[in-house]
């Protein structure tokens, strides 16, 4: 009777001590990407550089303006990125995957979508409204053709929430807050 | 004995005794809840464990982190999805790379080209040659010794085996003696090419030549362009700046003449050479297209013996060289590698286990349903299986060690777009489900027959255009082409192809086509290769008066503004096709049509569809139909491919 009772006064303090470890150390156990070491239990990893920012975001794109300055792409921006290469860049970027820019061969200028100055004036709404009505649409030059039958709606929301990030302006920093602006 | 140490007088022998149990029965339990992995440990030795600090991280990710996001929707989709742009890369690099000759893979073809038949590979290049490739398969690189240069891949498909000196003279020796066929005879005396010295004006003729027949829109060459030397061209062949010093001349000249004679699968088109453009355009291959300084560090090795072809030959099979090169009398094996079908996380249970028994002398690699971690001996890498496909592809020994699989080189992002696409391999569907959740890919091998097939195959179309699902994407989709040209143009253009597009950079071939061929290949293409929906004699050309056409010049140039993406006469833009010779080209049905909807004949063309009333579609197509180019306008300098949509 002793025995059985040692024999299971033992096993139980063993499981015990299993289940806390298991809440423990193995509840610190990291589940992000990249892995990188935690300290401190479920501590945020911390990213330093550039290319970290590429850590669990769809996408990575850097400021046409500030090439050092890379923004991390939710989905939205990701796909946005994809129908702007595909539709968008040949007029409206200095340089296309052809090479130079048709910016040139049309008057008036398409604007340039980095161009801060030109973005912050026009709303979002705006901005679907010129994209699927065409120049025309909205009263302005016919080279702006109409999309509205090319993209479906998501995706022309997808080219703006993408526009946005690439002409990011500046936003002056607080005096004590390091964190880094614009995102 | 128990009992009476048991009924002695000693009670802390029991105390003693049921620890001792309960240790063991805990010992045994812990090894039976860690898959015995400290017991194989002891046993077979080797089988390290991913240490269970804190720092460990996990194996299996409940859910990928959203840059490799699009791996959860290929486990469904096997075919291209517009939204999964990096997973269909990740595909089409699997494909590149022949990831199927060893590998078993979901829905991964094999390519066109699996590697250079070495039948006969001993009468195309030196021994010394081939221990050069051997060692280091690249011969391009910049001064940081990466491979792009300028975003241009110039990087080989051969992925880079870390032999030794001895295994390389040996490799080299057995391929050397590959001589099943001489090389065909030429038409070109051998000794005129090879006796004649330096002759400058051929090479400077088989310069201008080489230009004009557009090689660089398959082939790379670096060029030095005002000190800065830049990569220019495709990547379809392979690139060409030193080939002059790789092959033998009368290799060369039997290669240009007919390239399907030496390898029966190749991409290459043969081309109608006179004589003098083929002596012309080796003489500057040869002579041009060289580097003295090649072959300076590879060591003198004379004849090879028997001895070094019998290794060679093991080394040939044991290293899995047959797995994507044809050679006589070594049969390829499709499970040289693992089973890679299941390997994706989001799937569950299967993954992979890589296990070193200590008696065997090479890794043994399997496939375990159940198994949740995966044992790897001294691993450099984060213990996560998305770090393990990274490094297993650029770098195998970081993970495993004495690997068989070679080194892949390549950049960063192709080599996540690799790991995104074998992430989305999650195993054969389930049967038997009463939804049919798999998109399956889209196999196409359609090819024409009879005499326009031999035309066809001759000048290796489908290496750029797309036929009804078979055929590349560097050129239009010509599916629909016979809807879409009329006969005349298509004949002018498959003679002496004009350029198109004014912003492409690659651009097609000139075949010197002949008469014969040419009308062959028309007649294939305007019988064949229609949509249904657009008919071109349903439509004719006399229906369209003067009258309309001046009220489609106005929609044109003002309701519609299609000059800011298309050319007429020397203003426009270029994003689309230029359209000055666009009445010749292009059927009225086709106009129409396209007009319509341009995205219902050609999916994903970037032109927009407008809303058009019927009659300035009418209009429109009859302005169109007054837009010809008078023929002599036509120069050589601005001869060029172009394709058009």
């Amino acid at each position: 009777m002793k025995i059985l009772l040692a024999y299971l006064a033992v096993l139980a303090g063993t499981l015990s001590l299993a289940a806390v470890v298991q809440k423990t150390v193995l509840a610190k156990t990291c589940w992000c990407w990249p892995p990188a070491p935690h300290k401190g239990g479920m501590a945020k990893a911390k990213f330093e550089s550039a290319e970290y920012v590429a850590s669990g975001s769809f996408g990575t794109e850097a400021d046409w303006n500030n090439a050092d300055h890379v923004y991390a792409l939710n989905y939205s921006q990701e796909q946005g990125r994809r129908v702007f290469s595909q539709q968008c860049v040949w007029c409206h970027a200095d340089t296309t995957p052809a090479g130079p820019s048709n910016r040139s061969n049309i008057t008036p200028d398409p604007g340039l979508l980095n161009d801060s100055a030109v973005l912050s004036k026009v709303n979002d709404e705006s901005l679907h409204k010129i994209i699927a009505g065409g120049g025309s649409g909205v009263g302005k030059s016919a080279m702006m053709p109409p999309y509205g039958a090319t993209l479906s709606d998501e995706e022309i929301n997808d080219v703006i929430a993408y526009i946005r990030v690439i002409a990011a302006p500046e936003v002056p920093k607080p005096a004590n807050n390091a964190k880094s602006a614009g995102e | 004995m128990l009992r009476r140490a048991l009924q002695s007088r000693k009670p802390w022998f029991a105390y003693v005794l049921a620890l001792g149990c309960a240790v063991a029965v805990s010992l045994v339990y812990w090894q039976v809840r860690t898959d015995w992995r400290a017991w194989r440990q002891v046993t077979e030795g080797h089988v390290l464990l991913a240490k269970s600090t804190t720092e460990t991280l996990a194996w299996k990710q409940p859910v990928l982190p959203a840059q490799f996001s699009q791996a959860s929707c290929g486990s469904c989709h096997h075919d291209d999805l517009a939204q999964t742009p990096r997973l269909n890369h990740g595909r089409q690099l699997m494909v590149k790379y022949n990831c199927t000759a060893c590998h078993q893979l979901l829905d991964i073809e094999r390519p066109a080209m699996l590697g250079p038949d070495l039948t006969n590979v001993g009468t195309k290049v030196s021994r010394e040659w081939i221990y050069k490739w051997l060692n280091e398969p690249r011969t391009l690189t910049d001064a940081n010794g990466n491979v792009t240069v300028n975003g241009v891949d110039t990087e080989s498909r051969m992925p880079k085996f870390d032999l030794s000196d001895a295994e390389l003279r040996a490799i080299s020796a057995y391929l050397s003696v590959q001589r099943v066929k001489a090389i065909s005879p030429s038409r070109i005396s051998l000794k005129v090419v090879s006796s004649h010295g330096k002759d400058d004006a051929a090479i400077a003729d088989g310069q201008t030549r080489f230009n004009q027949m557009f090689c660089v829109t398959c082939h790379s060459i670096a060029v030095d362009r005002g000190g800065e030397i830049k990569v220019i061209g495709g990547d379809i062949g392979p690139e060409l700046t030193k080939v002059g010093s790789k092959v033998k001349p009368e290799w060369l000249v039997a290669w240009l003449n007919d390239p399907q004679g030496y390898l029966q699968h190749t991409k290459m088109p043969r081309f109608e050479w006179s004589d003098k453009d083929l002596y012309k355009v080796s003489q500057y291959i040869l002579n041009k297209l060289t580097d003295p300084e090649l072959l300076k560090d590879v060591p003198q090795m004379g004849a090879p013996t028997e001895g070094e072809v019998q290794l060679g030959h093991k080394l040939f099979v044991e290293k899995g060289c047959a797995e994507c090169h044809v050679i006589q009398g070594v049969t390829p094996r499709s499970n040289f590698g693992p089973d890679l079908s299941a390997m994706g996380i989001a799937g569950g249970v299967r993954v992979l286990e890589a296990r070193m028994p200590r008696e065997k002398d090479f890794s043994v690699h399997f496939v375990r349903t159940g198994v949740e971690r995966l044992d790897v001996s001294e691993a450099v890498v984060p213990h996560s299986m998305i770090s393990y496909i990274q490094s297993k592809i650029t770098n195998p020994a970081s993970v495993t060690p004495a690997p068989r699989m070679p080194r892949f080189v390549m950049s960063d992002s192709d080599r996540d777009d690799v790991t995104m696409a074998v992430l989305s391999m999650t195993g054969p569907a389930i049967p038997n489900q009463p939804q049919k959740t798999v998109v399956e890919r889209r196999h196409s091998n359609y090819q024409p027959d009879g005499a326009a097939g031999e035309v066809y195959q001759r000048y290796r179309c489908n290496t750029c255009h797309n036929f009804r699902g078979n055929g590349g994407d560097l050129a239009p989709d010509l599916t629909y082409e016979g809807s879409r040209s009329n006969r005349e143009w298509l004949v002018q253009f498959l003679k002496n192809p004009q350029t198109i597009r004014p912003s492409l950079t690659v651009r097609m071939p000139r075949f010197e086509m002949n008469e014969k061929d040419a009308n062959t290949l028309a007649d294939y293409i305007t019988t064949t290769l229609l949509k249904k929906e657009v008919d071109p004699k349903a439509v004719s050309q006399s229906e369209f008066t003067a009258e309309m056409a001046d009220r489609g010049k106005k929609l044109f140039e003002t309701k519609y503004s299609c000059q800011s993406c298309h050319t007429i006469g020397s203003s426009g833009g270029y994003v689309g096709p230029s359209l000055n010779n666009v009445a010749d080209w292009l059927t009225p049905a086709w106009i129409e049509a396209w007009l319509h909807n341009p995205q219902a004949l050609v999916p994903g063309t970037i032109e927009p569809r407008q809303s058009m009333s019927e009659s300035e579609i009418k209009d429109l197509t009859a302005y169109l139909l007054t837009l010809k180019q008078a023929p002599q306008a036509e120069t050589v300098a601005s001869a060029a491919k172009g394709g058009g949509q």
